[in-house]
C-alpha cells in the first residue's frame, strides 16, 4: 500500500502468547499505534499465526481494559469501584498478607492462577517466598496428571511427542487422544509442527466422540463414551499381549512389572472394551495392531482426559502402553527434551524449596497425594470454605477464573464470595474480578517484556514490548515483584530488568542479559542436538536406566504403591454414568461432556474480542441429529441441559459428527458484556453449573468436567432463541450512558 | 500468468487463522470478511465427512460480476485478480447479485461501526482509516492481496514463495492448507496440487472459471517416516541451537555455544 507521509515505522519481534503460546510475531508500528501483526518466518512456527493471536490487535484501545488499580465501594456483584495509587493498592495487599501471616500463619495465604501463561513460576516463587503452599491452578484437570505420572516414568516428567524429524524419523502410527491438537486453543504452536508431521504418517488414529476434519479423514477413527478412556487403553494392551505384538526388547531390557500388567489386563477382551466404550470390538484390535506394529509411534493426549475423576489411572494406562509398545525416547514417540543453555526456567521458583512445614499444611495433601503434593486441591478448599471453616484468609489470583472452570458453580460461588480479602490481576473485569476486593490492571504480551517458557521446554523466547500498556496497566513481572518486595523482600528484585536478567543468567557461557536475549529472541536445543534414548546414557541414571526407583520404565509403579494407591492402572466408572448410576441414567438419559475446545478462544477468554467473538456468538452444543430428534429439539434451537446440580441453556447444533447418546456442550464460558450483578452471566451457559465435585479422582482430585449424564429439552418459549440471552432477569449489554460512573472510567478509550 | 490458490480440505481444521489475517492485513469493518469459512457435515450412509471448505473470491476467469457491472469499476486484471475500483463503484449492487459464490460484500453504513461500537475508534482502526479507506456505499470482496502482490512484484519478490509476495491469510495458516502461485505455470506449487490431487473448483458447472482450487485425500498411508534433511537439522532457524551444560555433561557431549549463525 502506498505511504502517504512519513511516518516512523518499525517491525519489532516477539512471542505471542494469545493460548500457551509460543509463536514468533512481527508487529509494525507506526507513529506508536501496531498497524499490523504476522507470524515470524525465522522460527519455529514459520511465520504463521492463529486467529487468537492476530485478533490481539483488538486487545490494544479495547474500551473494555481495566486501566487503573480499584478498590470495590459496593458490594460484591454490585459493580462500583473507585479508582485508587498503585502504592495504596500493594500497601494494602502486603499488609493484608502480613496480617494473616502473623495471626494465622502463611498457609491461610492462597496464590492462584489460570492456565499456565508464563507467570506459572512467579505464581508459585511468590507462594513459596511468602511461606505457603496453597497454590490454585488449573493443573489438576489440565497437564499436571500427565506431568506427574510421565514423571513417574522418566522423573522429569515431560513426554512430549516428538513431530519433529530432529531424530531422522517422523511418528509412523500417531494417536490423538482427545484432543485435536491442530486446532487446540491451548497450544496452538504446536499445531504447525503436528500437521507437518502428518505427511510422513502411515496410521492416524484419532480417539474421539466427536468428529473432526482429521478425524474423518484418519485411518481409523474411535468414538469411545465420555470416561472410559482407560478401559480402551488397558483393551489394547490385552491384544497386544495376547497377540504377542509388544517390543520385545525394550519391554524385556528397561521395564518393571511386565507380568503384573499382563495379568491385569487380562479381562479387558475387546468385546468388554467393546461394551464398556459403545465401540465395535474391531476398533480395539485394529488401534493395537497399528500402535504396537507400525513404530514409532506418540500419543498426544488431551486435558479432557484429565477432567475425569479417573485421570490418574487413565494416565497411567496410556503411559504403560506407549512402554509396552517401546514408543519412549526413540526417534517419533514419546520424548523427554534436552534443555536449552538456559537451563529449566521453572528453576526460579524450584530454588526456593516447599517445606515440609508449607506442604504439611497444603489443603487436600492427605487425599489427593499427586495432585496436592505442589498446589492444594480446589475442590477440598470449596468444600472447607463453605464448611465454616475458613482455612483462606487472603486470596492473590492471578488471571484465571476459578468460577469458571470448578465444578459445581453454585458450591464454588458461595465459597469464593466468603472469601476475607480476594484480590484479582486482569485486563478485564470478569467473575473473579467481580468478587474481588481490589482488581489490578494488567499488560498484554503486546505491553510487556518477560520470558516465555515454551509448553515442551526445549526453548524459551522473549516477549518483547511492542506498545504502552493503557492507564497504569502493568506486567504480570512487575506486579509479582512488587508484592513479593513487600512481602518477602530477600527473595524478590530491584527491578523487573534485574529479575529478567536473573531468570536468563545461565545463557552464553552464563554471561547473558536480559536486553541480549530480548535481541535474540530464543534460546533452544533443537535439530541434531537433541537426544534420544536418554535411558541408554547417564543422563537420567549413571550408568543408564530410567530414574525411577527400581531404574526401570515402570509397568507397576513402586512410588504410588508407596503412598498407597494401586501400582498398576485400574477403571473406574464416572461418578454418574450408564453403568455406575443406571437409576439417574434413567432420568438424565444422555452421556454429557463439554471437551471441545474453539480455535478461536482460549477457555475463558476472547469472549470480548469482536473478531473473535464474531466466529460463535453463543455457546453451541453438540448432538446427534437422530439423538436430537429423539428428544425433541432442533438445530438453532436454545436448549435447556440439566443435570441433578442444575441447568444450563445453550444453542443446539445438530452434528452427526458427534456420537449418538452424547451432549457435547461447549465449556468455559460465561458473557463478559452481562453486567456485573450476574457476575458477567456466569450461570447462563457454564457447563460447570452441572458438574459434580463429589466425586474427585484419588491421585489428583479431579473432578468429572467431561463425563457425566444430562437430559435436554427445548426452551419452552420458542420466541425467546437468541433473545433468552438478554432478558430482564439476566442483564443486557448496557450502553456507555448506563454505566455507572466509576465502571464507565474503566471502560472509556484514552 | 493468472494467480490462483489451491486450497487443502485434508489440511484446512477449521481455525479462522486465515479469516483473522484478512482481516487484520486489510483493516476490515467490524461487520466485513473476506474470507470466509463454509462448514460441510454429513453423515452418508455411516460415513461421517466434516469437512470446511475456505472461501473467498475465485477470481473467476470469466466473472458474471464484472459483465454485470454498470460502471467498469469491477474489472479482471491481467494477472488474472479481480478488482473492484471504489472510485467507480456507485453501489448498485448488481455484482453481488451476479456473483454465483456470494464472495461480495455490500459496504453498508451499519456494518461499520467501529470495532466497540459507543466508544472511541481504536489506533489501529484510527490508522486503517489513512491507510486503507473503506468507502461506505462501495461494494468489497477479496482482492488476493494485491497490495502485497504488487509490492512484493516490484522487490523482485515471487507470489506463492516469498512471503512479502504472498497473501496474508495463505503466509498464516498453521495447517499450511492454502498454496498461492501461478496457475499458467505448469511447474508451480499449484499445477503440481492440482494434478497429483485432481483439484477441482466449487460449482465448476456454474461455468465462471474460478481460480480457486479445492483438493481432498486421507491422511495416512504415507510410504516412509524418514525426516528430510531440513526436519533433522532444525528447519532452518538462524539461531544457533544450545544444549543445557549440565545435560551435555550427563550425555558425555560439549555444550554447544549459542551464536547467531547469520
Ligand atoms: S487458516 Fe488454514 S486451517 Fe485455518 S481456517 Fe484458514 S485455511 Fe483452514
Ligand atoms: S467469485 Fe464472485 S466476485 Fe469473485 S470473480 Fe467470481 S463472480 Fe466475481
Ligand atoms: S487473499 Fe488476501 S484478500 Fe483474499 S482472503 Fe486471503 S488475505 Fe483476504
Amino acid at each position: 500500500m502506498e505511504r502517504r507521509f512519513m511516518v516512523d515505522r518499525k517491525v519489532i519481534r516477539t512471542t505471542c502468547k494469545s493460548c500457551h503460546g509460543g509463536c514468533g510475531v512481527l508487529a509494525t508500528v507506526e507513529d506508536g499505534v501496531i498497524v499490523h501483526i504476522q507470524g515470524n518466518p525465522d522460527s519455529l512456527t514459520r511465520g504463521t499465526m492463529c486467529s487468537k493471536g492476530l485478533s490481539s490487535i483488538q486487545h490494544i484501545d479495547n474500551p473494555y481494559r481495566i486501566h487503573y488499580p480499584m478498590k470495590r465501594i459496593g458490594e460484591k456483584g454490585e459493580g462500583r469501584w473507585g479508582r485508587i495509587s498503585w502504592d495504596e493498592a500493594l500497601d494494602t495487599i502486603a499488609g493484608r498478607m502480613k496480617a494473616a501471616i502473623e495471626q494465622h500463619g502463611p498457609s491461610t495465604i492462597a496464590i492462584s492462577q489460570g492456565t499456565g501463561r508464563g507467570y506459572n513460576r512467579y505464581t508459585h516463587r511468590l507462594a513459596r517466598s511468602i511461606g505457603t503452599g496453597n497454590i490454585i491452578t488449573p493443573g489438576y484437570v489440565c497437564h499436571s496428571p500427565r506431568l506427574g505420572l510421565y514423571g513417574l516414568v522418566t522423573g522429569y516428567g515431560r513426554l512430549y511427542c516428538d513431530y519433529h524429524g530432529w531424530g531422522g524419523e517422523f511418528p509412523k502410527t500417531q494417536i490423538m487422544w482427545a484432543k485435536q491438537l491442530e486446532i487446540s486453543s491451548a497450544d496452538s504452536e504446536m499445531a504447525v509442527w503436528f500437521i507437518n508431521s502428518l505427511e510422513y504418517c502411515k496410521n492416524l488414529i484419532i480417539i474421539d466422540p466427536r468428529a473432526s476434519a482429521y478425524a474423518s479423514r484418519a485411518t481409523l477413527w474411535i468414538q469411545p463414551r465420555p470416561g472410559t478412556d482407560c478401559a480402551l487403553a488397558l483393551g489394547m494392551m490385552n491384544v497386544i499381549i495376547e497377540e504377542e505384538l509388544w517390543d520385545r526388547e525394550f519391554v524385556g531390557d528397561w521395564t518393571f512389572g511386565f507380568d503384573e500388567l499382563r495379568e491385569r489386563v487380562r479381562d479387558f477382551t475387546p468385546q468388554k472394551v467393546s461394551d464398556l466404550c459403545w465401540i465395535p470390538r474391531e476398533h480395539v484390535i485394529d488401534a493395537a495392531r497399528m500402535f504396537a506394529v507400525d513404530t514409532p509411534g506418540c500419543i498426544q493426549v488431551g486435558s479432557s482426559l484429565e477432567r475425569q475423576a479417573n485421570c490418574g489411572h487413565t494416565l497411567r494406562a496410556i503411559t504403560c502402553l506407549l512402554g509396552l509398545t517401546g514408543n519412549v525416547e526413540r526417534p517419533g514417540s514419546m520424548v523427554s527434551w534436552v534443555l536449552p543453555e538456559t537451563g529449566l526456567i521453572e528453576d526460579f521458583f524450584l530454588e526456593l524449596p516447599l517445606t515440609e512445614e508449607m506442604r504439611s499444611r497444603i489443603i487436600g495433601i492427605e487425599k489427593y497425594k499427586m495432585g496436592a503434593a505442589r498446589t492444594c486441591n480446589p475442590d477440598t478448599m470449596v468444600k472447607a470454605i463453605n464448611s465454616g471453616n475458613a482455612p483462606i484468609e487472603v486470596w492473590f489470583s492471578v488471571g484465571g477464573q476459578q468460577l469458571v472452570h470448578m465444578a459445581n458453580t453454585k458450591e464454588v460461588f458461595e465459597a469464593i464470595k466468603k472469601v476475607e480479602f480476594l484480590v484479582h490481576v486482569d485486563l478485564f473485569m470478569g467473575p473473579m474480578a467481580e468478587a474481588a476486593d481490589i482488581v489490578l490492571p494488567a499488560a498484554h504480551w503486546l505491553e510487556l517484556d518477560d520470558v516465555y517458557d515454551m509448553h515442551p521446554r526445549f526453548m524459551i523466547e522473549a516477549h518483547n514490548k511492542v506498545v504502552d500498556p493503557p492507564g497504569e496497566a502493568k506486567s504480570d513481572a512487575w506486579i509479582f515483584n512488587e508484592v513479593g518486595r513487600r512481602v518477602a523482600p530477600q527473595h524478590w528484585f530491584e527491578s523487573v530488568e534485574d529479575m529478567l536478567d536473573y531468570q536468563v543468567r545461565k545463557g552464553s557461557d552464563g554471561t547473558m542479559t536480559w536486553k541480549q536475549f530480548s535481541e535474540r529472541l530464543v534460546s533452544g536445543c533443537w535439530g541434531e542436538d537433541q537426544v534420544y534414548y536418554k535411558y541408554k546414557t547417564d543422563y537420567w541414571k549413571e550408568g543408564g536406566g530410567f530414574p525411577t526407583p527400581t531404574g526401570k520404565f515402570e509397568f507397576a509403579s513402586k512410588h504410588l504403591e508407596s503412598l498407597g494407591y494401586d501400582p498398576l492402572p485400574v477403571f473406574r466408572e464416572p461418578g454418574e454414568s450408564p453403568n455406575s448410576t443406571p437409576e439417574l441414567f434413567k432420568e438424565y438419559p444422555l452421556v454429557l461432556s463439554s471437551g471441545f475446545r474453539q480455535p478461536f478462544y482460549f477457555l475463558g477468554q476472547y469472549r470480548n474480542i469482536p473478531w473473535l467473538r464474531s466466529y460463535m456468538e453463543y455457546p453451541m452444543v453438540q448432538i446427534h441429529p437422530e439423538t436430537a430428534a429423539e428428544y425433541g429439539v432442533e438445530d438453532g434451537d436454545i436448549i435447556w441441559i440439566e443435570s441433578p446440580r442444575g441447568r444450563i441453556r445453550q444453542k443446539l447444533r445438530a452434528f452427526p459428527g458427534i456420537k449418538k447418546g452424547v451432549v457435547m456442550a461447549t465449556a468455559n464460558c460465561f458473557y463478559p458484556e452481562e453486567p456485573a450483578r450476574t457476575f458477567h452471566g456466569l450461570f447462563i451457559s457454564n457447563p460447570n453449573v452441572l458438574t459434580s465435585n463429589n466425586h474427585l479422582d484419588p491421585m489428583y482430585g479431579s473432578p468429572d468436567l467431561t463425563c457425566l449424564l444430562c437430559r435436554v429439552y427445548r426452551a419452552s418459549d420458542q420466541d425467546l432463541k437468541e433473545n433468552v440471552f438478554h432478558t430482564e432477569q439476566f442483564g443486557t449489554v448496557p450502553t456507555v450512558e448506563q454505566m455507572a460512573p466509576a465502571e464507565r472510567m474503566t471502560r472509556q478509550a484514552q | 500468468m493468472r494467480w490462483g490458490m489451491v486450497i487443502n480440505l485434508a489440511k484446512c481444521m477449521r481455525c479462522h487463522a486465515c479469516v483473522a489475517a484478512c482481516r487484520v492485513e486489510h483493516f476490515l469493518p467490524l461487520h466485513v470478511t473476506w474470507a470466509k469459512l463454509i462448514a460441510h457435515e454429513v453423515d452418508e450412509g455411516g460415513v461421517v465427512d466434516v469437512s470446511t471448505y475456505p472461501v473467498r473470491c475465485n477470481h473467476c476467469a470469466d466473472p458474471p460480476c464484472v459483465h454485470a457491472c454498470p460502471t467498469e469499476a469491477s474489472y479482471r486484471r491481467e494477472d488474472g485478480i479481480v478488482m473492484i475500483d471504489s472510485d467507480k463503484c456507485i453501489g448498485c449492487r448488481y455484482c453481488v447479485i451476479a456473483c454465483p459464490y456470494q464472495n461480495r460484500t455490500f459496504l453498508s453504513k451499519d456494518k461499520d461501526p467501529g470495532y466497540f461500537p459507543g466508544y472511541a475508534k481504536t489506533g489501529f482502526e484510527r490508522k486503517g482509516r489513512k491507510l486503507y479507506p473503506h468507502q461506505v456505499g462501495t461494494t468489497e470482496k477479496c482482492n488476493f492481496c494485491v497490495e502485497r502482490i504488487d509490492a512484493g512484484m516490484a522487490k523482485g519478490r515471487r507470489p506463492g514463495i516469498d512471503r512479502d509476495a504472498t497473501p496474508a491469510c495463505v503466509n498464516t495458516c498453521q495447517a499450511r492448507a492454502l498454496t498461492f502461485g501461478d496457475l499458467d505455470d505448469p511447474e508451480s506449487e499449484v499445477s503440481k496440487l492440482i494434478r497429483k490431487y485432481n483439484g477441482f473448483q466449487l460449482r465448476a458447472e456454474y461455468g465462471t472459471d474460478p481460480s480457486v482450487y479445492y483438493i481432498d485425500y486421507r491422511i495416512g498411508g504415507a510410504p516412509s517416516n524418514k525426516a528430510p534433511e531440513h526436519a533433522r537439522t532444525g528447519y532452518n532457524m538462524k539461531h544457533a541451537s544450545t544444549v543445557d551444560r549440565d545435560a551435555a555433561r550427563r550425555l558425555g557431549r560439549s555444550t554447544v555455544k549459542g551464536e547467531a549463525k547469520q
